[in-house]
């Protein structure tokens, strides 16, 4: 028996787990329906899949989502998971969810499909026969992942850097790149089943003036470890930032870059696909005009040519939305991307020029780090401050970057910390910026640089 | 002057914590940030072992209002703290209140300043005036 199957046996034996079949649920990849893997849909779509959020903790609420989901002529249905289960607490999330049961409250934030199970939740993903993402914020996603796939889920979001840095405060982030690379492993064997397993990056990080040559490197890089052990398919992804234009040149760049790295590493016959969020920071709280950041967010998706888009709802706001709402922001969304024809294809040369070289040395100083494996590499680079996340609250993160955002709104650093921006590129960037302020003033700017949108 | 500063509780909302960071440096303090999802004890700990002035704990989720009743026994574990500046600030309830029965609540749980819902820099205006005050 392999390692890493004498690892899944021990993963998988875990009390809160019926008994998994191995050859039953590797049979059941092999023979599922070309229409829940949404490779099979990158491949074959020609329109921009539209994506919403959502999980409820019992089945008969999940359930009754996906129907309205249907209804709004769904693309990709999510599956949003609980945050006892992302922390892998499956005891508080099997009592909230008798709870919720019992009495009809939600008492849960999302689906717990450990407590679940495999077999129950694959009853629900093969009838409604649409691709399902996984979306989390697990660090230790090994069982959940296992159980996801075995239940007919094969989009797979995450990654040791963005399920850890936005969300953790102490987490130890050597442990999070191993669990993840069994992640990989696992989407990399069943992929040799069917159609691939895709496996999407989250982008959006802290969703806090996270400049994108921070967003693109970590894009990258997670791509390639995911490459790197075998996975097939996937989806580079980040989130609007404030301006059209930064928004063009940072798909351009992404795109670009994506494919030139995945051929350096020898994997260039992996299918690479970009992922638009609709605003992922602070919403404003009239619906209305939450409604309109939600068009233009679609808009600035399909200038930048997304090949998958995930939509927010007008009680984005007011906390977690009605099947309702965030079935009308799916027809909404479907709506506009059918208007929306004969756009142009523009974009900005220097920008992209000094993006391309901002990206590239920090990826530069990654490869050139002494350690031996790519994964060592990066945790070292995060570690010595390489690469460092804006309002990240993990102990190993840096904070000496500083961004705010120019006249135009695009994000620029004005203090690089340790990560190796090249000078010419730094300069260009404070040269944007109105810098003759005092601290105190630029940090009133920080805070209303944040909550542009409300 | 040394700052420890910090988020209580499970409270991970870190964006006013950098702010709060980048803003007494700029003052010219001398900053230890414990970040967010930081314990009452954790804050104590760091105020001795970095021989500091002022505490200064925030909460946006107002689970401070659970923490600030534990304060005084605590901090009657620890010696020579008598000293120590405390101040809190944030949103320091959970659910709605008026800023006139919180202040008083949290004055008598030991704390020195209390700044509900107050903007960031006339809350480290208000420190200023308060060191100034007491050194006078």
């Amino acid at each position: 028996m392999s390692l890493l199957q004498e690892e899944r046996e021990i993963i998988l034996g875990n009390q809160y787990v019926e008994a998994f079949d191995f050859a039953e649920v590797e049979d059941f990849v092999k023979n599922a329906n070309k229409e829940l893997f949404i490779s099979h849909h990158f491949k074959h779509s020609n329109k921009m899949l539209v994506q919403p959020r959502g999980g409820f903790p019992t089945y008969k609420k999940q359930f009754a989502l996906y129907e309205f989901f249907v209804n709004a002529n769904v693309d990709v249905l999510p599956l949003t998971i609980d945050s006892n289960t992302r922390l892998n607490d499956y005891k508080t999330a099997a009592r909230m969810l008798r709870l919720s049961e019992e009495n009809d409250v939600d008492m849960l934030n999302g689906y717990p499909l450990v407590n679940h199970g495999y077999r129950t939740t694959r009853n629900m993903i093969t009838h409604f026969n649409k691709p399902v993402s996984l979306r989390h914020g697990t660090p230790d996603a090994r069982l959940l992942i296992e159980q996801a796939i075995a239940s007919g889920i094969f989009d797979i979001e995450g990654g040791p850097i963005t399920y850890l840095l936005p969300y953790s405060k102490n987490f130890p982030l050597d442990k999070a790149f191993l669990y993840w690379k069994y992640v990989e492993r696992v989407c990399a064997n069943y992929s040799q089943l069917n159609e691939p397993i895709n496996r999407e990056s989250f982008g959006p990080l802290t969703a806090t003036l996270v400049p994108p040559a921070i967003t693109i490197v970590i894009q990258l890089l997670e791509m390639l470890l995911s490459l790197e052990e075998g996975v097939k398919s996937f989806s580079v992804s980040f989130a609007q930032q404030g301006s059209m234009m930064q928004d063009i040149v940072t798909g351009h760049v992404l795109k670009k870059l994506a494919r030139h790295y995945a051929e350096e590493i020898g994997c260039g016959d992996a299918s690479i696909h970009l992922v638009y969020h609709q605003w992922m920071g602070a919403f404003p709280m009239d619906p209305n005009y939450a409604e309109q950041l939600i068009s233009i967010a679609t808009v600035i998706a399909s200038m930048v040519r997304a090949d998958k888009i995930i939509t927010k709802t007008n009680q984005e706001a007011a906390g977690i939305p009605t099947k309702e709402a965030n079935s009308e922001t799916v027809a909404n969304t479907q709506y506009s991307l059918r208007i929306l024809n004969g756009l142009p294809d523009i974009t900005d040369e220097q920008e992209e020029e000094i993006l391309t070289a901002e990206v590239m040395a920090i990826m530069e100083a990654v490869f050139n780090d002494p350690a031996d494996t790519l994964w060592r590499k990066v945790f070292n680079c995060i570690k010595s401050g390489i690469i460092d996340v804006p309002f990240s609250p993990h102990i190993i993160n840096h904070n000496q970057m500083i961004t705010i955002r120019d006249d135009n709104k695009n994000i620029r650093i004005i203090k690089r910390g340790k990560v190796p921006i090249p000078d010419h590129c730094f300069d260009y960037e404070k040269a944007q910026c109105d810098l003759s302020k005092d601290t105190t003033s630029i940090v009133n700017d920080i805070i209303h640089d944040i909550g542009i949108m409300q | 002057m040394k700052v420890v500063t910090g988020v209580i509780g499970n409270d991970i909302h870190v964006v006013a914590n950098r702010l709060i960071d980048l803003s007494l440096k700029a003052r010219g303090y001398e900053v230890f940030n414990l970040g967010v999802n930081t314990y009452l004890e954790e804050f104590f700990d760091a105020v001795i072992e970095t021989d500091a002035d002022i505490l200064l704990i925030s909460s946006l989720n107002g689970e401070a209002e659970g923490w600030g009743r534990e304060v005084k026994a605590l901090k009657a574990e620890y010696k020579g703290l008598d000293k120590l500046i405390m101040m809190i600030g944030g949103n320091l309830t959970v659910g709605a209140g008026k800023a006139e029965d919180i202040i008083p609540k949290y004055k008598s749980y030991g704390f020195d300043l209390v700044c509900h819902q107050i903007d960031l820099n006339t809350g480290l205006d208000m420190l200023a005036d308060y060191i100034k005050e007491k050194s006078a």
